[in-house]
């Protein structure tokens, strides 16, 4: 077995003068759940579509389960499952028709394909709907059905662009339970731009921005290695609320970069922890209110993402 | 036998460098695409070829077609050999200098494959088939009455008693068509050398060596008819060649890269073809081709024998009937002909157009390519299931009118009207093929639509064609209607050489879809 579930050397890919990603090195370790951050036209889908064969690479070459896939042939392919952001299938088939066509791709044995077919309907709830024409299905049906159709061979390799993008909080809880069982059986590669779903769930995570690779780290790790450099400030219920005035102050300051309000909560990163830490309390006192919380913490993977990405 | 022989002979030439091509594919990742290259190199280079050879003979360096008397023989063997090796090399020379980024050994070996095999299809395989057909319509007959040169006579009498020779001579003209691959595929890799290396002398070698060989062998074949003589010179003259080849192989041979089994790949077109007979009979194509098809059965016996009678029942047209002659079971064939070539060409369009493009409209194929299905399986499932639909729809067509011309005319003969029905088919089918590669090159359905249109007229226009013209699918419909149900007493024209190349226009077609898809981005 190779050493990364997913291995890219040099991947770029050039859309005339529009670079969509930019000499990519990447090494996903087995059994890692690894989130692929960025912003809308960062590269994510460009990536994953490389990575699965659908793409060509204008340069560099991939390998999943150290197999390479960007070589246009077929046999790279039972190494992974992968669901595309707005999976399309057949409308006129029902799930089991589509998933049996699936199996028979994948070579598995009638009786195992037919066996993993209820499982996978089971497993992502779509057993009452197993005869129904997939035409008629909601937008979270399909994901779901993405979802067991890229687990049915059971591959090494999960590749997900986008899974929890369409789906409503039950769904995108459902799923995100669900990759979090596969934790160490499979590899996931996960591309999103929902921050708290790598939080959730993600122990590694890398940061693409205008088809760069701006940081690969565990989150953990990513986290530790931001200082403590943001103040947390909850009113009280009785307090007055926070005036626009004192925000706005606040923004002006020279050692704070960066300030936001959620309600009753400022989250205020600073610049100068020192300074910060003497002069930000007797700002507030100021404005006569009343605290229940102050807090200095690290950022958030929000507010890291924002600062890699700027 | 003879035929069985020949016809074996013929799908080789037809085959072989597809099978070459599937070799070259399957173990070293070469782009079906290099192949179409090799093909558009060699049809480029015939445009220019075919006329300047023509316009030689009008100036006097080669012998006119119809003229017995011409230069010395070997001024006109060192003068074809020449424009020929100019044409073709500087039109592979083109292809190398449009195409950047195909600079290995076994993309020249795939361009190489490609030049020589259309030319096995079209100056082998389709030629042969066509005079093959000519030469057995001619079997038994009296020379003597043809209006023959003798010249011409000795040709055609030799011709004949080659039919009578040993079955084993049919396959001389596919053997040496190997030949001429095998030396395509080592001028080809002269010019990749000019490309790979920067070193331009290696096109004026190539222009040279291919003008020493033709110039030669033709010498040669205008000198005896010794087939053991030409054969060995093809031979002598390829070795230094191969030799070549073989040690620039030693260097330059690309890793082999891991490629799926080809039992696996096999699976694939089995599920996906499966698949798409499903899809056909769950989105109700299978029912509207076979009501279009048993529509057009029915309607041209009908339609036949009962226009007069129609005609006659119409207040104030009564003396126009009496203008009509009595109908006859060729007016069934006349109208059924008709019929199937105004509809069926209809159907082969609109049913074939959403094939690949509305998959990709829609996303199905991207997910669908994600798993182990090559994209040649892809393409090829849609057009066996195509295939076998059409079959089914000729069948039903042919049966509803047997019967009812029975019913209403009297016996026919189904063996002649199935014959025909089997011409009507691979002629049609040829729409089908031109619609698949619309459908692999567009990304929409209606552009698919406008594409195969496009590509179904040029076909149409392609009978008009000199030399080649009453060899395009189009001679087919002309075939199968003088077949007729078998019942008229007048001579029938055979024309091998459209069938042969209905197969290769379809084969190209299917190839060329596959080249296309495969480079496309999903």
């Amino acid at each position: 077995m190779s050493e990364s579930a997913i291995r890219c050397e040099g991947l770029t890919r050039h859309y005339g003068d529009v670079i969509a990603l930019q000499d990519l090195n990447l090494s996903v370790p087995y059994g890692s759940i690894f989130g692929f951050l960025g912003r809308n036209g960062a590269g994510k889908t460009t990536t994953m579509r490389l990575l699965v064969g659908l793409g060509h690479p204008t340069a560099g070459r991939a390998w999943i389960a150290g197999v390479e896939t960007t070589n246009a042939d077929s046999f790279a392919r039972e190494k992974f499952g992968y669901l595309p952001q707005d999976p399309a299938f057949y409308s006129w088939m029902t799930p089991r028709e589509y998933l049996d066509y699936a199996g028979r791709l994948f070579e598995m044995p009638a009786a195992d394909r037919k066996a993993r077919i209820e499982e996978m309907l089971e497993l992502v709830g779509l057993q009452d709907a197993a005869r129904r024409k997939i035409g008629g299905f909601s937008g979270g049906m399909h994901q779901r059905l993405g979802i067991a159709q890229a687990l049915l061979h059971r591959p090494p390799v999960l590749l997900l662009d986008e899974p929890t993008s369409s789906l409503d909080p039950a769904g995108r809880h459902e799923v995100l339970d669900l990759l979090d069982r596969l934790r160490g059986d499979v590899t996931v590669f996960f591309s999103t731009h929902i921050l708290a779903d790598v939080e959730r769930i993600c122990d590694t995570i890398a940061i693409i921005h205008k088809g760069q690779l701006l940081l690969v780290a565990g989150r953990d790790e990513l986290r530790e290695r931001y200082p403590l450099n943001t103040a947390v400030l909850e009113l009280d219920a009785a307090s007055p609320p926070w005036s626009e005035a004192f925000v706005a102050t606040l923004q002006a300051e020279p050692w704070i970069t960066g300030v936001t309000q959620d309600q009753v909560v400022l989250r205020i990163v600073v610049n100068d922890v020192a300074r910060a830490r003497q002069a930000l309390l007797p700002l507030v006192l100021q404005q006569g209110v009343v605290l229940t919380r102050y807090e200095w913490v690290r950022p958030t993977l929000e507010e890291i993402f924002l600062k890699v990405s700027a | 036998m003879v035929v069985f022989a020949y016809s074996i002979s013929i799908l080789l030439m037809i085959f072989t460098p597809v099978m070459l091509a599937v070799l070259l594919r399957r173990r070293f990742s070469v782009p079906w695409f290099l192949f179409l290259v090799g093909v558009a190199t060699f049809i480029g280079s015939q445009i220019v070829h075919l006329p300047l050879n023509e316009w030689l003979g009008d100036i006097g360096l080669l012998p006119a077609a119809d003229s017995q008397a011409g230069p010395l023989l070997w001024r006109t063997a060192l003068i074809l050999g020449l424009s020929a090796g100019l044409c073709e090399e500087l039109a592979r020379t083109v292809g190398y200098a449009l195409l950047r980024h195909f600079r290995r050994f076994e993309d020249g070996v795939m361009l190489g494959v490609g030049h020589g095999g259309i030319e096995a299809m079209v100056f082998g395989g389709v030629q042969l088939a066509a005079s093959i057909t000519s030469l057995l319509a001619l079997q038994g007959t009296d020379l003597t009455t043809l209006n023959l040169s003798a010249d011409q006579m000795t040709a055609l009498t030799r011709q004949l008693e080659n039919l009578d020779r040993s079955l084993l001579w049919a396959a001389l003209p596919w053997l040496e068509r190997c030949f001429a691959m095998v030396i395509h595929v080592i001028l080809s890799l002269l010019v990749w050398r000019a490309f790979a290396q920067h070193k331009a002398w290696y096109v004026p070698l190539a222009i040279v060596y291919h003008a020493a060989i033709d110039g030669i062998v033709g010498y040669i074949g205008m000198q005896t008819q010794s087939v053991a003589l030409s054969y060995g010179m093809m031979l002598l003259l390829m070795a230094p060649g191969l030799i070549w080849v073989w040690r620039v192989w030693r260097k330059e041979a690309g890793p082999r890269p891991v490629a799926a089994s080809l039992r696996a790949e096999w699976r694939s077109f089995v599920a996906a073809t499966r698949k798409e007979l499903l899809q056909q009979w769950r989105t109700k194509r299978v029912i509207v081709v076979a009501a279009v098809f048993a529509f057009i059965g029915l309607f041209s016996p009908l339609a036949a024998k009962f226009t007069p009678e129609i005609i006659r029942s119409v207040p104030g047209a009564e003396q126009f009937a009496d203008l009509i002659p009595t109908p006859t079971i060729a007016d069934v064939m006349t109208q059924y002909v008709k019929n199937l070539t105004q509809f069926g060409f209809m159907i082969a369009i609109l049913l074939g157009m959403g094939a690949i493009a509305g998959e990709k409209e829609k996303g199905t194929a991207a997910l669908i390519l994600s798993k182990p299905m090559p994209r040649w399986a892809f393409v090829c499932s849609k057009f066996t299931a195509q295939t076998l639909i059409y079959i089914g729809g000729f069948l039903i067509a042919a049966v509803c009118t047997l019967y009812y011309t029975w019913f209403l005319f009297g016996p026919v003969n189904a063996g002649a009207f199935l014959f025909g029905n089997l011409l009507l088919l691979a002629w049609f089918m040829t729409f089908v093929a031109v619609t698949l590669v619309g459908s692999a090159l567009t990304r929409s359905v209606g552009a698919a639509a406008g594409v195969g249109l496009g590509g179904a007229i040029l076909l149409m226009l392609a009978g008009n064609l000199p030399l080649f013209g009453s060899m395009m699918p189009g001679a087919l419909v002309a075939w199968a209607s003088q077949l007729g149900l078998g019942t008229s007493s007048d001579p029938v024209t055979a024309n091998g050489g459209a069938v042969a190349m209905a197969l290769v226009i379809i084969v190209i077609c299917v190839l060329g879809a596959m080249a296309a898809f495969e480079r496309q981005e999903l």
